[in-house]
């Protein structure tokens, strides 16, 4: 594997490349068997194929490169079920040299796009696949933040394809839905924010009920062009026809008219607005693609959804809260937005939250519904903050820059029979499709072999748990297999429209534990494996009551060098472990220190929305998060990796650490004093500014390509802002050992162990026997 | 003691004639007193303290005897008495004094009877005779009332002159021989110089008498109204026609000394009774000429004009009858009295009733921070039957009888005759209505701005048929009119299925469409902006309501979910209050409190309908009653107009209105060509009307007599007390009365109405009319002093509420036997054996016969009608006015094919005489119009000549007449006076009428020959004089 693209073609990394054949072998691994796919990720590698794919007609796998193809009986065999399956009449001219591109060995993933449309040239069935998107606006917040979400909205009206289809819901006290296509005067129907509304009432009042029959929930052919078009003309408007209606209602679109008490919270129905958008979205389009943009700018305190009162000497629920089960509101609020997710996952369609407050506004129990929709969350102090700008244009930009949201997702996961799948962690939410491959046990999304991803886009990466079966294999001959094969079947509306089906197909050997391990280390991919860990540990934290994520990860890494290590036991001297896992330890440590498992220093919200980014990033992101990059600049030598760790802190070196969600640059006490006399102006030092500068540059490329926008912080060497690089810093130097510090590097101070404290004691209990 | 009260006696009894009927001077009388009484003072300075009430005695004692005087042909006995008695009254008077003196009064009388023999006597004597009114009034006077006047002045003997007593109705009785000497001076002698010059109140004089008494005895003694069936009937029926128009109201026959009891009671045997000549029933007479109407005449009340007539009050210490009006003139002392009579006891309160422009504006009076003076005890307002004693520095209450001590600003010396020196100057001390100012004390808040809230249906069916257009333009009419500055606030809103507010505040571009759908739990979209001041926002107002039709043109939802609109639109006003407007034109289908079409329930066995109560005329839902309270508790007046073709629920809809203080405005079937200027101008007299707010009106009552019940449209959620969210001028309440004690006879019986409520300009204003009647032991009297009119509104309403839980058929049988049973009364109370054949009417009642006839086939209690129309009427009636219920039963009918347009009528009106409701005064060659208050129809026979035609409405022969039709005006004389007449009547009822063309031989035809109720109809009874005749042996049969 590449370094520079670690999950190839297939976009595929596996904790274990090569995979024990028996359950307690596996179990014996310690870090399970799991597979962190890219469903949809592009590369320029694949093929796109304008027919459907041709599936096995038991297990109905896709036609692939693995098959054995008998090219004279026209028959091809299953690799996953060895069932002989004929070729059709339009495969005729098969033959060893005629291949269909799907047989091609390098093509393990190809893509079919599929003509879902039976009337290609019925224009009013096109529009009906054109993305909806509907804003859904909090109006409760201070004048000025207004101006900026309303401008973020307006900006974001003008960069949507014409065709698209836009909605718009605004609240405060009550849930507005602005019937854009009534022309006579600004119309609104107004729903009352403390009731919980069924989408069937919905519909009923906002009078689409009576307009036809209720199509069925499902995917376009369904629609029913009478029905669509009255909701249509009424509540969602090519954004070509409204945006000039959007603009004007935005101007005159105030701050929630209702009083707000003194000593209290604005009231905002977050729920029942989100309900409204998802129940009236929901009978306009169902199986069509269709994102709920949502600006929160605080917190529910009204209705279904509420998370805190409006008492403002009742503070937002904290972590302590949650683990005391002091949050009054936080389950009634949970399963109000899982319902939700439910109604949405349904219909199809995406939830997206863009929170902007200084204080929480429920993202902890909003994520749910988001992670299910497979929406975006990107969570800001303002909207007027650059996170949130950027972010937010984004994802309406069109090119190379786009996030490539698609919509309708639907993931299948085939896979050799003594494989069983447990579940996925990720933007997803099980179908519930049972199979001879579904786990009994769950892990995630689980109990089917069959997803659905109503929003996913380019980066989207899920992780799935395998398990074997616990049937012996013995019985199985193992000549007639060594391989064992996964297959990823993603169909997908591109944001074009049109559908898609994207099928990997990958293999991977069985080893035989009992002979050697060797083969099987070879095949451990520490990265993947650490962040499979930290997925885990996430999912575990959040779904176990008093679970203790470092008590748990600790033991495991324990179990893991004990059967991995190299050791006399009993002697921790002794200890070594083989390259192939010898950055895994420090993955932990750092991992350990991460807001992930240290989440007494966040808030609920904060947590839940670096869970949800976790969960969805690829690896070698997701690895960033857990444990930081860290670049040292100097004039000395060329912009280099630095260790995470305090002692990398010089006074003449720019450090730029990037923890994912901020990117620190940071200047060291000399550096920062020759920045502030202004040398960088000066033409004698134009080093000086260029190196000044480099990190900067740096940054801002790590910032163009990653949503959400990081918050770039620039800070100096003792400044207060100083922390956010600390933090992640490995304390090596700490005010307990501050006497061997090399000059103009710094200390932290805390009680935390460095890393190299860590892996004594590590190695200590690994030998233990 | 001594002293003064030689004196004082004898000046006193001349000035007073104390027959209600007389016309008397007030003012003359307290002017003489004045005059007597500074010699007064000065002879017994110390004695001031008793001069006051000397000064009042007077006037009741005078009343009195006058009175008896002429009352009794015999009377000369009992003046003989008198002087002498007097002094020895004093003494006793004084110990009984007021509280205590009920019980003496009664003895007395009783006791007594020789004395009063003569005075009291009559009832036996003359019982006979119809007209012992004038025995009664005598009866009445107040002898009884005098002592407690002379019990008050305590220290000064003499006040035992009771003049006092007159105004402390209930109290002390004073003995016998306070009436006679109220009669020795009274001579008959004095009374003629008075009747000359009845105006002369400067005249010292006793010219409390009224000419009319005396000129008119010729039509007294006829007063009752015999009706003679077929032979006698001649003499009487002309007298009667006569003699009823005369201007003299209070003075029905009171003449005793004529005794043509003969003449009263002509009777005829009824044998056959279309033999009557119909010209000989009595009927309402054609024309009033406008007549003036003091209300108390030398002291003592005076009987009102019929309610329907024309007539400009003077308010000479009682009320006008416009704000309150007794169903009898006189007050029964005792329970059974007023059993015996059949009669009801009953007031007829409109306390915003408007004024002719002739009369008198109400005084407005600011007692500053202190707020009006009220009697401690029962809280009762002070008025000009409040006695003040003690040189000032007290006053007795005269409900309650509570000495209250007067506050030191307000305090005044007393005259010789007892009143305040300030009287006449005080409003609050001689005028039966004024309005007080009121202070903090009266405001549980601010007071409210006038918020009007305007709520259009805009369902498919009211865009269709043109009512949602009609609406809006009315509205944005109608917008002019509403109260100038910045406490005016409005807002609009519209319904179908859903509710829809709009924002109207000016920053916006333009009105914002606020759409509230969830019809079962409806909210208010927003807090402020939806209810906004009119003159910041007038052009937004005018923009929406110009686009609303064409907004909601396409609109396909036939349902529409009225109460749940109302209800929105209630939370929308409900921090201030206001008038809410409603705008309706279906059934309220969906969302809360949903109605079903229950017209059809029962249809096919209408006869069933006639036998047991009829479900649909009641509320669908209770839960609409507590909605409409919690309206009422908001101070939500809401008023609905309904312009629809189909069945809307009326019975349900109205239970808002009328316990709102609003009402139903019913347009159906709803055309787009006649009816839009109606409903402009139903809206635009909504709003204009003399109005009131956040009212609560009391009415108290002197002891013995007490409250029972009130009827209108009002919530009650305290016994004593109506709440009135809006009160208007058109709006009338019955207030029932009861019996707790006995009353003395002579005494007054004093009713306060006092009604609470913000103008529309933000005064918060107590509005307090203040009626004092006499009581009377005399059955005679009661019947003389009944007044017709409303005792026929008070039985109308009675009915009205009933007709929803009664079978018609037991209903209508009911309001018969209310009428026989009076007239059963008078025939064994009041008449002479000897006339057991003869079919008597009483003079008051006379018209009973017809009134009855009319309701029993008014649309109340027709067989045919349909629910919704019924319902209508119920609620109309609840509310309306004396003089418009008598209309709403008993229309007017004129002919307008021969108007002649130079004339004016003799009073000055444009609108020619009234026709009998007959078919017999309907030619086929003849136009006539008919009005009710509501309908107006006008009625093309067959053969009328085609130019008339034309003149008046533009199209040539009888077979055009279109089903809908607008009155227009044509160049041409006669159709400018047909439209001065129709302006005319409009005027008159503070209606617009709605119009109907009607030609013989289909349904509006029909319709109009429905309305005549003289004529026997198969369905729904007999003709006026089968009528009569079913009466005459109704009563023969009970007698026998």
């Amino acid at each position: 594997m590449a370094n520079s693209d670690p999950e190839g073609v297939d976009g595929v990394r596996m904790t274990w490349n090569v995979w024990p054949r028996t359950k307690l072998e596996a179990s014996k691994c310690v870090i399970p068997l799991a597979a962190s796919i890219a469903p949809i990720r592009p590369h320029s590698d694949i093929p796109t194929l304008p027919y459907a794919p041709l599936r096995c007609r038991t297990c109905s796998a896709v036609l692939n490169a693995y098959s054995r193809v008998d090219f004279l009986a026209k028959i091809w065999i299953c690799p996953f079920c060895y069932q002989r399956n004929q070729f059709p009449p339009h495969y005729a001219m098969i033959s060893e040299t005629n291949l269909p591109c799907e047989l091609y060995p390098q093509y393990t993933t190809v893509q079919y796009t599929l003509q879902m449309d039976p009337y290609p040239n019925n224009p009013s069935n096109a529009p009906q696949l054109q993305p909806v998107f509907v804003f859904v606006l909090d109006t409760c917040m201070i004048e000025e933040e207004l101006v900026f979400a309303k401008s973020a909205l307006k900006q974001a009206i003008g960069l949507l394809p014409e065709q698209a289809l836009v909605g718009f819901v605004s609240f405060g006290t009550q849930a507005l839905v602005h019937e854009l296509g009534f022309t006579e005067m600004s119309k609104v129907y107004v729903f009352k924010g403390s009731k919980e509304i069924p989408k069937e009432q919905v519909l009923e009042q906002l009078g689409l009920r009576a307009a036809g029959g209720r199509p069925t929930a499902g995917y376009p052919k369904g629609l029913q062009n009478g029905f669509t078009n009255t909701v249509v003309n009424r509540f969602l408007l090519p954004a070509s026809d409204c945006e000039f209606t959007l603009n004007s209602l935005l101007d005159e679109l105030q701050t929630d008219q209702w009083p707000v008490q003194a000593g209290h919270r604005a009231s905002r129905c977050t729920g029942v607005a989100l309900s409204v958008a998802a129940g009236f979205l929901g009978a306009c389009l169902p199986g069509t693609g269709a994102r709920i943009i949502a600006l929160v700018g605080g917190p529910c305190t009204e209705g279904p959804g509420t998370i805190v009162s409006k008492d403002l000497s009742e503070p937002l629920r904290s972590h302590k809260d949650l683990f005391k089960d002091a949050a009054p509101y936080f389950k009634k609020a949970v399963k109000f937005y899982d319902s939700l997710a439910k109604q949405l996952v349904d219909q199809g369609h995406v939830l997206d939250l863009f929170a902007s407050a200084l204080d929480q506004v429920g993202v902890a129990e909003m994520k749910v519904a988001i992670e299910r929709t497979g929406g975006l969350v990107v969570l800001a102090e303002s909207f007027g903050h650059s996170v949130f700008k950027d972010s937010f244009k984004r994802v309406f930009e069109d090119g190379e820059q786009s996030l490539g949201l698609c919509f309708n997702g639907m993931l299948e996961i085939g896979c050799s029979k003594e494989i069983k799948v447990q579940g996925i962690i990720g933007p997803c939410t099980s179908l519930e499709k049972k199979g001879p491959n579904v786990s009994d046990t769950v892990i995630g999304e689980g109990n089917t072999t069959t997803w659905k991803m109503c929003g996913l886009d380019k980066s989207t990466c899920l992780t799935v748990i395998f398990d074997l079966s616990s049937t012996d294999q013995s019985n199985v001959p193992e000549t007639v297999n060594p391989q064992f094969y996964l297959q990823f079947l993603t169909s997908y509306q591109d944001p074009e429209g049109k559908t898609l089906i994207r099928v990997t197909t990958v293999t991977r050997q069985w080893a035989d534990i009992s002979v050697s391990t060797e083969e099987l280390i070879h095949g451990f991919d520490q990265e993947t494996a650490a962040i499979v860990m930290a997925r885990i540990t996430s999912l575990k934290m959040e779904t176990e009551e008093g679970f203790d994520a470092t008590r748990w990860l600790d033991r495991n890494l324990i179990r893991f060098c004990s059967k991995f290590g190299n050791y006399r036991e009993n002697d921790p001297s002794s200890f070594s472990l083989n390259p192939c896992f010898s950055l895994f330890p420090q993955f932990i440590f750092n991992l350990r220190r991460s807001q992930f498992v240290q989440v007494f220093n966040n808030s609920p919200d904060e947590t839940a929305y670096f869970r949800v980014l976790l969960n969805k990033e690829n690896i070698t992101n997701a690895a960033v998060m857990a444990q930081p990059s860290l670049i040292s600049y100097s004039f000395n030598s060329p912009p280099q990796p630095a260790l995470l760790d305090v002692a990398s802190i010089s006074a003449d070196h720019i450090l730029l650490l990037d923890s994912y969600f901020s990117i620190v640059v940071f200047h060291g006490m000399t550096i920062a004093q020759w920045r502030n006399m202004g040398y960088q102006n000066q033409p004698e030092h134009q080093a000086f500014a260029l190196l000044l500068e480099a990190p900067q540059v740096d940054a801002q490329i790590i910032i163009r390509d990653r949503f959400p926008v990081p918050r770039l912080v620039v800070c100096d060497q003792h400044g207060s802002q100083a922390r956010f690089l600390l933090a992640k810093l490995n304390p090596s130097a700490t005010y307990n050992n501050a006497t061997d510090i090399a000059q103009g590097s710094d200390i932290i101070f805390t009680d935390d162990v460095s890393l190299q404290v860590f892996c004594e004691h590590l190695q200590r209990l690994a030998v233990q026997s | 003691m001594a002293t003064p009260m030689p004196s004082g006696v004898p000046r006193q009894p001349p000035p007073q004639t104390d027959n209600p009927n007389f016309q008397q001077k007030q003012e003359s009388l307290p002017d003489d007193l004045q005059k007597w009484n500074p010699n007064k003072p000065s002879p017994f300075p110390g004695s001031a303290p008793t001069l006051p009430p000397l000064v009042r005695p007077p006037p009741s004692s005078s009343t009195s005897a006058p009175s008896q005087p002429n009352s009794r042909p015999g009377a000369p006995p009992p003046l003989v008495v008198p002087g002498p008695n007097v002094p020895p009254n004093v003494g006793s008077v004084r110990p009984f004094g007021p509280p205590n003196g009920p019980p003496s009064p009664f003895r007395s009388p009783s006791g007594p009877p020789s004395p009063f023999g003569p005075p009291s006597g009559p009832p036996s004597p003359f019982g006979t005779r119809p007209p012992p009114g004038s025995l009664p009034s005598s009866m009445g006077g107040g002898p009884v009332i005098s002592p407690r006047g002379s019990g008050a002045p305590g220290p000064g003997g003499r006040p035992g002159a009771f003049g006092s007593s007159s105004r402390n109705g209930p109290p002390v009785g004073v003995p016998p021989p306070m009436m006679v000497t109220g009669r020795s001076p009274g001579p008959a002698p004095s009374m003629g110089p008075f009747v000359g010059s009845p105006q002369a109140s400067p005249k010292p004089g006793p010219p409390t008498q009224s000419a009319p008494p005396f000129s008119a005895p010729l039509a007294a003694p006829f007063g009752t109204q015999t009706w003679a069936p077929g032979q006698v009937a001649p003499p009487t029926a002309a007298p009667n026609a006569a003699v009823q128009p005369p201007r003299m109201f209070g003075m029905p026959p009171p003449q005793p000394n004529q005794p043509l009891p003969a003449i009263d009671q002509t009777g005829a045997s009824l044998e056959d009774a279309r033999k009557i000549n119909s010209n000989q029933i009595p009927r309402p007479t054609t024309s009033y000429s406008k007549i003036q109407y003091d209300t108390r005449q030398g002291n003592q009340a005076n009987i009102p004009p019929p309610a329907s007539c024309d007539y400009i009050v003077k308010d000479t210490g009682n009320c006008s009858p416009r704000y309150m009006r007794c169903t009898i003139h006189q007050v029964p002392c005792t329970a059974d009295l007023l059993t015996n009579c059949g009669m009801e006891l009953a007031l007829m309160v409109q306390p915003l009733a408007p004024l002719h422009p002739s009369e008198e504006p109400i005084p407005v009076v600011d007692f500053g921070e202190g707020g009006p003076i009220r009697c401690s005890r029962c809280k009762g307002y002070i008025n000009p039957f409040m006695r003040f004693t003690d040189h000032g520095r007290q006053f007795i209450c005269n409900f309650c009888g509570c000495v209250g001590s007067t506050p030191h600003e307000y305090q005044c010396n007393l005259g010789p005759d007892g009143r305040r020196r300030d009287a006449d100057e005080r409003p609050e001390l001689c005028r039966g209505t004024v309005e007080f100012v009121a202070t903090k004390d009266y405001m549980m808040r601010d007071p409210m701005p006038a918020v009007y809230f305007f709520l259009i249906d805009v369902s498919m069916n009211a865009i269709r048929t043109g009512a949602t257009a009609a609406a809006c333009a009315a509205i944005s009419q109608v917008i002019a009119d509403l109260p100038e500055g910045p406490r005016t606030m409005l807002g609009i809103a519209t319904f179908d299925s859903t509710v829809h507010f709009y924002n109207l505040k000016r920053v916006l571009h333009q009105p914002l469409m606020l759409i509230v759908p969830d019809v079962h739990d409806v909210y208010i979209p927003l807090e402020t902006d939806v209810v906004v001041q009119l003159s910041e926002c007038r052009k937004h107002i005018e923009q929406l309501l110009e686009s609303i039709p064409t907004m909601f043109q396409d609109n396909s939802t036939a349902e529409s979910a009225f109460v749940a609109a109302i209800k929105a639109a209630f939370l929308a006003i409900k921090s201030s209050g206001g008038k809410l407007l409603v705008f309706q034109s279906v059934l309220p289908s969906v969302g809360m409190i949903a109605l079903s079409a229950r017209d059809a329930e029962g249809r096919g066995n209408i006869s069933a309908g006639e036998k047991e109560p009829h479900k649909p005329l009641q509320p669908a839902d209770k839960a609409l009653k507590t909605m409409a309270i919690e309206f009422a508790e908001c101070q939500v007046c809401v008023d609905v107009f309904t312009t629809t073709q189909t069945y809307v629920d009326i019975a349900s809809i109205s239970v808002i209105p009328g316990t709102t203080g609003g009402q139903v405005y019913y347009y159906y079937p709803f055309s787009s060509i006649s009816d839009p200027v109606k409903l402009y101008n139903d809206l635009r007299w909504n709003i204009t009307r003399p109005q009131g707010f956040e009212a609560v009106m009391r009415v108290r009552c002197s002891q013995g007599i007490d409250v029972k019940e009130y009827h209108g449209n009002f919530c009650k959620r305290i016994p004593t007390d109506v709440d009135l969210p809006g009160i208007d001028s058109d709006k009338a309440i019955v207030v029932t009365l009861k019996h707790d004690d006995k009353l003395q006879d002579g005494s007054e019986c004093a009713f306060q109405c006092a009604l609470l409520y913000t103008t529309v300009y933000g005064q918060r204003r107590i509005r307090v009319s203040t009626l004092s009647l006499p009581c009377t032991r005399n059955i005679t009297n009661l019947f003389r002093a009944t007044d017709l009119d409303a005792q026929f509104v008070c039985s109308l309403k009675q009915v009205a509420n009933e007709i929803p839980f009664t079978p018609l058929l037991q209903i209508r049988e009911q309001v018969t036997n209310i009428c026989i049973n009076k007239l059963l009364a008078y025939r064994k109370f009041c008449t002479t054996a000897t006339t057991s054949g003869q079919f008597i009417l009483p003079e008051a009642l006379k018209l009973l016969p017809l009134y009855t006839l009319a309701l029993t086939k008014s649309t109340g209690l027709q067989t045919d009608v349909k629910i919704d129309d019924r319902s209508f009427w119920i609620n109309y009636v609840s509310h309306i006015s004396t003089p418009s219920a008598v209309c709403l039963v008993l229309p007017q009918m004129i002919a307008v094919h021969n108007l002649d347009f130079d004339k004016q009528e003799e009073n000055g009106s444009a609108i020619p005489p009234v026709l009998p409701l007959s078919s017999e005064f309907v030619s086929e060659e003849g136009i006539y119009l008919l009005e009710n208050g509501v309908n107006g129809l006008i009625y093309i026979g067959s053969l009328v000549d085609s130019n008339i035609v034309r003149q008046l409405f533009g199209f040539s022969t009888v077979e055009e007449t279109p089903t809908q039709f607008a009155l227009q005006q044509y160049d041409n004389p006669l159709s400018k006076k047909l439209n001065d007449v129709v302006n005319e009547i409009r005027h008159q009822r503070c209606s617009y009428l709605r119009w109907t063309l009607c030609r013989k031989g289909d349904a509006s035809g029909a319709l109009f020959f429905s309305y005549l109720i003289e004529d026997a109809t198969p369905k729904d009874g007999p003709s006026y004089s089968e009528f009569l005749a079913h009466l005459h042996r109704s009563i023969q049969a009970k007698m026998s």
